[in-house]
């Protein structure tokens, strides 16, 4: 237990005239190891081999010391550190926080003693402190409450209490009382015991004290209730209450105070990274609005544009970089809390960081949570994919096939002629993904896009889909001479295309080239004729099936195996 | 007792004027946790003693047990002493930690230690479960043996009996130097704690930005000052300063719920948050008018609701506050519960409905005691402390929580610190301590303020009540509370 000893004047024990026990070498080097650490401390993370070395150093250095007493007594002046009146550490006239003993001298401390233990399990924790010492802002904890809070077990200190300067003032009941005679007084007292022992009212002291022994029940009660206080979210709690008393005080001042409190603790919270609690607050504020009586015009704006402000670029901004700095990113439900409440103009900011992150924990949070801001607001969703910023529009685009927008067909569409090449694939990838017939028609024109992906994408989208109309626009290809020139995937796509949407009807293009003999009694290459092949395969009728058996018996290997494998059926050619 | 290092950084602790410098933490975890074992086990076989006989297998087995922890704590560490220092315990130097799970044990054994005048207890290696049975069954037999003889008659049936295990010493008594520095400890951090608290409130009033640094200070001064020796801070609560209420009022509240809590059991740094709580839960009273605050005669219906306002209003003041790492949440709710019924009545009314915390219940109970027995502008004529008691314990209507009034009245006593009692020997005697014996709660220890003849005495001399005669019978016993102004006394003075 840490015990502070409040002292009125000068060190805490300062034997000034006792000699040392032993030569102050080992404590010099000790305070100085403790500096180091100190700055160790500061400038790197736990894991650094220079903190750790650091740390190891200073723990080793209490051994020397151990080995003579069981503790160090210090002694803090302005600018030194004293052991037996001997400077162990300091600079005289040094009076910035990397002196130590000014840091610990300014807030009041004057003694300080390390005990056989500390070394172990408190040394980090007092390296904290004297960081949070260093670093803090005069209105924050000074070292002696630091001290008092952190109960060490291994530190002792002794201070001088600069804030509560001043002796014991005077104590005394300021009410009047009238003087009463010692005749009065015993008349007083002979009447009381006079009219207890007539009453048989002499029975104060058989109250029987046990009753107020507290039993096992009240025992775990309370235990319960202790354990309550410490789980529930105060933060929440007072948020609660402020939203209470906006409501029940109708005073425009007052409510204005509550605004502006509420609007910090929003910001608190943010800081705080207590994204449930913003959700709450948020939530709360729209109960308010629709229940609060007498609310002015402007509170009742106010009241509105919080989650506004929040949705904004610049502050959902930096709620965004929050999330991208923290090495811990929040639950994944506090986050679609908290995004469940943002406005539409969020969804841009969103889309931004999420095409900008490289954070891979942040990402999938983040896609989840944009997803369900945008499936509650498609316009703003359909908005954005025209977005000039590039990342907004991409993200926008992907979210929309994601969530099968179909209001978004349109705008996908016309993104099919963007000159941005990436732009046209992940449209013609959203149009894919909602599949409705309004989206195969918007990606029928795809099939004659200048980009082999694009191409192939909506090829296999109308395919998928069986999406008739495009027979036409795949007949082209496959009969004109574009294809010859594609690489066998994109062949392969149209041949599976046009054989799962041509019927009957195509058997006898399809059978010239698999099996036909063109000018001088040439075949078509092996790859055309192996697509061939493919299509007759997905026509799949008797006809088809008939038509591949003329080539089962193919020289060419390639020819032969796609042949075979549109016999078996079905998929079959993929292996 | 051997040396060991913990005792040389005692020594230097002590050197430093530090009280308590043996703390738990100081001792190791081993020494702590087979400690608490083994006052575990004390208690068990004493209730084992106590309800079964000799024969039963209960009580076999749980001397056994207490045997073999003590045993087992003298193979580790060489040596079994225990101590009881206030409302502590400690094992070979080392404090052991007091919470809700084992309080009652502690408090069972510290209470029967205390009767029998045990301050140190040492246990040889050569204890057995006979020499347990002995010693466990005379500590808890009946006694009406004056108190200073009580260590002797045990040790003398001890020695009759042939039990050798057990060697025992008096508590060591606190000298007069020491009391009168923790009076003056306690008198600094009162009056420390009525200026921070009247500055607090100075500064919210004129709206400005307070730095709670000092009140955070204040507070660790009431936790350390309750911690080690409550009787003198309690004992200032009963001043009640009718000029500066408000500020006094904080203070004895701060007072009242950090004491209780430590009956609770909480922790160190759980009282801190029990403490700020409840110095801060008046804190709205700043925003509303002297006028008011002060009116002596009756007040109008609008400012009552004015007064009621100060619970939502300290929500409000301490938005104001600065130099908070941590924004005080906790007594911010505090702040807004403490006039909240358990049922959620009260005021002011929830409409979000949240279940009152434990320390809104806890300042609550502090709050109407130190409110009810105090004198105020428009409670001119307060009511006595075992009134106040019982109608917090009776009238369900005020809506306290009841185990926690239970423990109030646990801690205070039936006659609360500051009480005015007429004796049946027609003294008078001003309530100073409650008694440590655990079941004589209504034999508190007094200080005798009037003789039977009605003379008035300063200082006064202390009597505990639970003192008898030769022949069993209680010296002195309380016939009723009085109006300390009936006859003329001001309680506050006996206590600066």
């Amino acid at each position: 237990m840490i015990s502070p000893s409040r002292l009125a004047h000068g060190p805490a024990r300062d034997p000034e005239s006792a000699e040392p026990p032993f030569s102050a070498a080992p404590v010099e080097e000790l305070l100085r190891l403790i500096s180091k650490a100190a700055r160790a401390h500061q400038l790197y993370l736990p894991n650094n081999p220079i903190y750790r070395r650091a740390i190891d150093n200073l723990r080793a250095g209490f051994a020397p010391v151990w080995v003579e007493v069981d503790d160090l007594v210090l002694t803090i002046t302005e600018s030194e550190i004293r052991w037996f009146n001997t400077p162990v550490a300091g600079e005289a006239g040094n009076k910035s926080s990397d002196n130590l003993a000014w840091l610990f001298y300014k807030d009041g401390v004057r003694g300080l003693t390390f005990t056989k233990g500390f070394e172990k399990d408190e040394v980090v924790k007092f390296l904290g402190l004297i960081q949070r010492a260093r670093k803090g802002s005069p209105d924050e904890d000074d070292l002696v409450t630091m001290l008092w809070e952190a109960d060490f077990s291994f530190v002792h200190y002794a201070y001088v209490d600069l804030l509560q300067e001043g002796g014991v003032g005077e104590l005394a009941d300021g009410g009047e009382v009238q003087t009463v005679g010692p005749g009065e007084i015993q008349q007083g007292t002979h009447d009381a015991v006079q009219e207890s022992r007539a009453s048989g009212i002499i029975n104060m002291a058989d109250f029987d004290a046990t009753l107020y022994f507290l039993d096992e029940r009240e025992i775990e009660y309370l235990h319960a209730e202790l354990k309550s206080e410490y789980q529930k979210d105060l933060r929440i709690g007072v948020s609660s209450v402020l939203m209470d008393i906006f409501e029940s005080q109708q005073d425009p001042e007052i409510r204005g105070e509550i605004l502006e409190n509420i609007h910090t603790l929003m910001v608190y919270l943010l800081t705080a990274e207590h994204f449930s609690g913003v959700a709450y607050v948020l939530r709360e504020v729209q109960t308010t609005v629709g229940r609060a009586v007498g609310v002015t015009e402007q509170h009742r704006q106010q009241l509105v544009q919080l989650a506004e402000q929040l949705s904004a670029p610049e502050a959902l901004s930096q709620l965004l970089q929050a999330l991208d700095e923290t090495p811990t990113p929040p639950p994944e439900g506090e986050l679609a809390e908290l995004f469940d409440q943002l406005r539409p103009r969020a969804l841009a900011t969103v889309f931004l960081w999420l095409s900008k992150t490289q954070n891979e924990r942040l990402r999938p949070l983040l896609q989840s949570a944009a997803g369900r801001l945008a499936a509650a607001n498609t316009s703003e969703l359909v908005r954005l994919i025209n977005a000039s910023e590039l990342g907004v529009a991409t993200e926008a685009v992907r979210m929309a096939g994601a969530l099968k927008t179909q209001a978004a067909v349109t705008a996908l569409g016309k993104l099919l002629s963007d000159q941005h090449v990436e732009m046209r694939r992940i449209a013609a990838q959203a149009l894919t993904e909602i599949g409705s017939p309004g989206a195969m028609q918007a990606l029928e024109r795809a099939i004659d896009d200048s980009d082999r992906d694009v191409r192939v994408t909506a090829v296999r989208a109308m395919t998928a889909r069986a999406y008739r109309p495009v027979l036409g626009r795949l007949e082209n290809v496959v009969k004109g001479k574009r294809v010859r020139d594609a690489d066998l995937t994109e062949k392969m796509a149209f041949f599976e295309g046009y054989g799962s949407l041509c019927g009957e009807g195509g058997i006898a293009h399809l059978d010239s080239m698999l099996n036909g003999k063109g000018f001088l009694g040439r075949r078509e290459d092996s790859e055309m004729r192996a697509c061939a092949a493919i299509a007759l395969g997905r026509v799949g009728t008797a006809k088809a099936i008939d038509t591949l058996r003329k080539a089962a018996t193919e020289k060419d290997i390639v020819v032969r195996n796609a042949v075979n494998r549109a016999l078996r059926g079905p998929g079959s050619h993929e292996s | 007792m051997s040396s060991s290092p913990r005792n040389s950084a005692e020594t230097a602790a002590r050197d430093l004027s530090l009280p308590g410098a043996t703390g738990e933490g100081a001792g190791d975890a081993h020494v702590r946790r087979a400690g608490r074992q083994l006052i575990f086990s004390a208690y068990g076989a004493l209730r084992a003693v106590k309800l079964y006989p000799v024969e039963n297998a209960a009580v076999q087995k749980a001397l056994d047990e207490v045997t073999h922890q003590s045993k087992e704590l003298i193979a580790s560490e060489q040596e079994l002493e225990l101590r009881m220092s206030g409302e502590f315990i400690f094992v070979n130097q080392t404090r052991l930690r007091l919470d809700l799970d084992n309080f009652a044990s502690f408090s069972h054994i510290l209470s029967l230690f205390r009767a029998s005048g045990i301050g140190r207890l040492t246990i040889a290696p050569s204890v057995g479960p006979k020499d347990w049975l002995v010693f466990l069954s005379v500590l808890q037999a009946p006694t009406a043996d004056d108190p200073s003889d009580r260590l002797d008659q045990l040790m003398a049936k001890l020695q009759s009996a042939g039990v050798v295990a057990f060697t025992f010493a008096p508590p060591t008594q606190q000298g007069d130097g020491d009391q009168e520095k923790a009076k003056e400890r306690a008198k600094r951090t009162y009056t420390q704690g009525v200026a921070a608290t009247r500055e607090l409130m100075a500064s919210v009033r004129i709206g400005g930005s307070p730095n709670i640094k000092k009140i955070k200070r204040v507070v660790q001064g009431i936790v350390d000052q309750i911690l080690s020796e409550e009787t003198s801070l309690i004992g200032l609560t009963t001043i009640r300063d009718y000029d500066e209420y408000t500020f006094t009022h904080s203070v004895n509240v701060c007072i009242f719920a950090v004491a209780l809590g430590k009956r609770l059991g909480l922790g160190k740094l759980q009282l801190y948050d029990l403490g700020m709580s409840a110095l801060f839960h008046d804190i709205g009273k700043s925003r509303i008018p002297q006028s008011i605050l002060n009116k002596t005669g009756g007040l109008t219906d609008d400012e009552w609701r004015t007064i009621a306002a100060h619970p939502w209003l300290g929500v409000l003041a301490m938005f104001q506050l600065r130099g908070t790492q941590e924004v005080p949440y906790r007594a911010m709710l505090v702040a807004h519960e403490h006039h909240m019924k358990i049922d959620l009545t009260g005021y002011p009314r929830q409409i979000r409905k949240q279940q009152l915390g434990m320390f809104s219940k806890i300042v609550a109970v502090a709050d109407g005691f130190d409110a009810a027995t105090s004198r105020r502008a428009y409670q001119t004529v307060p009511f006595t402390p075992a009134q106040v008691m019982l109608e917090m314990r009776d009238n369900r209507h005020r809506g306290m929580d009841p185990v926690i009034v239970k423990a109030f009245i646990n801690l205070t006593g039936i006659y609360p610190v500051g009480t005015l009692v007429v004796l049946d020997t027609f003294e008078l005697g001003i309530v100073h301590a409650v008694n440590p014996l655990q079941d004589m709660l209504s034999r508190p220890v007094v200080r005798i303020v009037s003789d039977a003849h009605g003379n008035v005495i300063h200082p006064g001399t202390l009597i505990d009540l639970a003192d008898r005669n030769e022949n069993g019978v209680f010296h002195r016993t309380i016939i009723k509370t009085e109006n300390p102004e009936r006859y003329g006394i001001r309680v506050g003075d006996y206590f600066v």
